[in-house]
């Protein structure tokens, strides 16, 4: 497929899964702000969702955040110019997705533009407003699912899904790590989890109290969740694989290997979960050689221009 | 009448070829849909019309304007009342632009060859040496199978006596033929049942005809060449046109950046290397193929691109050079045309055209502005036109210096009220005037014309004005099987 393409794609799906799991954090954040936290940190929140560079935005409400956070057109990681990238990236490359793709991420931006969205958000109740946007996002996983073929394209967006969550949850683990005290641990696990809709799992596979180590192994190595680091990396691997056919051969290998490598470091690393030093390096570690494989995908696959 | 609810306030303007109504009685090829009409309200329309609206938004159907980074969609608006033409008119349509397209199609490789039509006499050489669109680098040059006009749209309208004029011919880059598909799709979701009820011949055939025309063009000898479709890109107007053809035919979208040229032949650049391009059906301007032949500021053409064309490793559709043909100024030269190389008569009609390089048209046109529509040769889209009958005496004073400086890019044609159809507005059945622009598609095995067009409407009452980017709209185009 084109080069152009296969990036417009990849990006699509990568802006698409970021929209989903910020949506996702902003919906348990609100209901823990709700629930049972005095003085929710709304501040943090805002400053760790904003695009790093800019002059920091301060909030003093929940209206505030959720307003900068989701809505605010001029606000380079917010929600809204999420959405729209996703659909800019969708436009360029509407004749390889499916019609009905397109439909779909069309009316996901109608519906974020939709001053009914911004009433329920800032005056009713945002919980219903986000869960209307993150049903848009399933809709679009749906979608693909049930449309696209299994060329490469579908192949390139499953990439971009998988190589965004990793990173997204490696992100928030890490968050939630450094506002963490002895006091507000467990509550900060379970609402960690609420964000990665893996609470329920939790209590199912561990069946134990909340204990960070469990925490770290689910949202690190337990390969049947579907928001940890491993799970993703093994699918990012799994997807990868099928380029072999229509790959240049020195560039599927150059790629295998960096892929393979991610996988099997994560697998058989020895890290006490214990340590949270040693855990700290290992998230950065994975961090690092996934940037390092998005990167070499650009420059090897995409390289256009 | 039957319709008398409905029809309450359809008053078709006098001395004017209404498509619907001869004097007060109905004709009878808009006697079935008016009939199925006749259990729906004034309110049911209005329904109908919303539906409609809400189907293009949520489709995507858009024109695009950016501002602020963000982009505004407008959609290109509809008009849900069919227009309908009967058999033996599509006969004369048919017939007339098969001839006319043929003809075109021979001038264009005359012109750049042996030029007989010049040396005959027929055309002033002066004429279409100073055709800024008659393109040097073209002489001389075969193209594949002979054929200049692959994809053609004829804008055709009708004059009190209902008799078919041609007012333009465009042979570059015509587009609209995406919103006759979506039109036509748009139709039965709004009146369910109605389109077999009517007998309306289907349009549907249109990508696999371009498609098939299309492959048979590659010079490779293999089974399977690639063809792609060139856009400028998203930002252009017309963008959700070409998205729609590349996937109604299932080639590649590209854009000029995917393109590379290497050896004098064409490739894409893909996730697996490059692949050799054999046909390119552009929607780029033939100034912006090729920065290092033509416009050396394009950013959306091809370096090298026009000698690959050249070295016959790639075949270019529209072929360029085309815009000799279809210049204004030379449009009052299509019926001798047709004479010269067919030896016919020509079919449809050419609107009277007064050339303003000659004084003596000069002085008779401004003589009688308020009857003339003085015309840029070399423009289309609306821009660039006055209207005898709609201007001020400063706006007149003001044009007739413009065209004094360079009178060889203008020419003038008398006021033609074109037809007029029943169209939803304001929640009322209303006349407007119409054209027609039917796409003929010229392949190696010859001119095929699905049965329809485009047709547009001047959404305000008593402009004649049809172009979309002067506030003209659309309506589906319905053919009668007979």
């Amino acid at each position: 497929m084109l080069s152009r393409v296969a990036d417009s794609v990849f990006w699509m799906a990568r802006y698409l899964e970021r929209t989903d799991n910020v949506l996702r954090l902003l919906r348990t954040d609100y209901i823990a702000s709700q629930d049972e936290i005095l003085n929710f940190d709304w501040q943090r929140v805002t400053d760790t969702l904003s695009t790093k560079s800019e002059t920091a935005m301060v909030v003093t409400s929940y209206h505030e955040a959720l307003y900068h956070l989701v809505l605010n057109k001029d606000h380079d990681a917010s929600v809204f110019t999420n959405i729209v990238r996703v659909r800019e990236n969708a436009r360029s490359v509407q004749d390889y997705i499916t019609k009905e793709l397109w439909q779909c991420l069309n009316d996901y931006y109608h519906i974020v533009r939709d001053p009914h969205t911004e009433d329920l958000l800032l005056q009713q109740d945002p919980v219903t407003a986000l869960d209307t946007l993150l049903r848009e996002s399933i809709i679009f996983y749906g979608t693909v699912e049930v449309t696209m073929n299994r060329g490469d394209g579908y192949t390139f967006l499953n990439l971009g899904k998988y190589i965004e969550r990793a990173l997204q949850s490696l992100d928030l683990l890490e968050m939630k790590w450094d506002i963490a005290d002895e006091v507000t641990e467990p509550v900060s696990w379970k609402y960690l989890l609420y964000a990665l809709s893996g609470f329920e799992f939790h209590t199912k596979f561990y069946r134990n109290a909340l204990q960070t180590e469990d925490v770290i192994h689910q949202v690190l190595f337990n390969t049947q969740f579907p928001h940890s680091v491993s799970y993703s990396l093994s699918q990012i691997d799994r997807y990868f694989q099928r380029l072999k056919e229509t790959s240049l051969t020195d560039n599927f290998k150059e790629m295998e290997f960096l892929a393979g490598k991610m996988v099997k470091d994560i697998q058989y690393t020895t890290v006490n979960r214990k340590d949270s030093v040693a855990v700290r390096e290992l998230i950065t570690a994975t961090r690092n050689q996934i940037l390092n494989f998005s990167h070499k995908l650009t420059t090897l696959y995409f390289g256009y221009t | 009448m039957p319709f008398s609810t409905l029809l309450t306030d359809y008053k078709a303007p006098p001395h004017v070829w209404d498509e619907m109504c001869d004097q007060q009685a109905i004709r009878s090829h808009y006697q079935v849909f008016l009939q199925s009409l006749k259990n729906d309200s004034i309110a049911e329309l209005v329904k109908k019309n919303e539906l409609a609206k809400k189907l293009f938004m949520s489709q995507g159907i858009t024109f695009t304007v950016y501002s602020d980074g963000e982009g505004i969609e407008k959609i290109f608006p509809f008009d849900i009342l069919p227009r309908i033409i009967t058999a033996t008119e599509w006969s004369i349509i048919e017939r007339g632009i098969k001839q006319r397209v043929k003809a075109l199609n021979i001038f264009l490789a005359d012109v750049y060859h042996d030029q007989f039509i010049i040396k005959d006499g027929k055309i002033p050489a002066a004429l279409i040496l100073s055709c800024p669109n008659f393109m040097k680098e073209m002489v001389g040059v075969d193209v594949s199978h002979g054929i200049y006009t692959h994809i053609s749209g004829i804008d055709l309208i009708r004059d009190s006596d209902g008799s078919f004029y041609v007012l333009e011919d465009n042979l570059r880059t015509p587009s609209g033929v995406s919103y006759m598909l979506e039109n036509r799709s748009m139709t039965y979701r709004i009146f369910p049942g109605t389109l077999p009820k009517n007998n309306v011949r289907s349009i549907k055939d249109y990508p696999d005809l371009l498609l098939k025309n299309l492959m048979a063009l590659s010079k490779r000898a293999i089974s399977n060449p690639t063809v792609v479709l060139l856009t400028p890109g998203i930002y252009n107007s017309a963008y959700f046109e070409h998205t729609t053809l590349a996937r109604l035919m299932g080639v590649e979208l590209v854009e000029g950046r995917d393109l590379v040229v290497d050896n004098a032949k064409v490739y894409m650049k893909t996730t697996a290397g490059l692949k050799q391009v054999d046909v390119i059906y552009r929607r780029v301007d033939d100034d912006f193929l090729d920065p290092l032949v033509f416009n050396p500021k394009s950013m959306l053409g091809v370096p090298g691109l026009y000698f690959a064309f050249r070295s016959g490793n790639v075949a270019i559709i529209n072929a360029p050079g085309n815009g000799v043909a279809d210049d204004k100024a030379v449009y009052p030269y299509v019926p001798e045309m047709i004479k010269y190389y067919l030896n016919e008569e020509p079919i449809l009609k050419t609107v009277p055209t007064y050339s303003m390089n000659d004084p003596e048209h000069f002085s008779l046109v401004f003589s009688q502005i308020n009857k003339m529509v003085i015309k840029k040769t070399n423009e289309s889209g609306g821009y660039g036109m006055l209207m005898g009958n709609a201007v001020t005496e400063k706006e007149v004073v003001e044009y007739k210096k413009e065209v004094e400086k360079n009178p060889r890019q203008f020419i003038a044609q008398p006021i033609i009220s074109l037809s007029t159809v029943p169209c939803f507005i304001d929640s009322k059945i209303q006349p407007r005037h119409v054209d027609l622009r039917p796409f003929a598609l010229y392949g190696p095995q010859g001119i095929e014309i699905v049965p329809g067009g485009l047709t547009r409407v001047a959404l305000r009452e008593g402009s004649l004005v049809v172009n979309s980017s002067q506030g003209g709209g659309s309506k589906d185009t319905w053919v009668l099987a007979g």
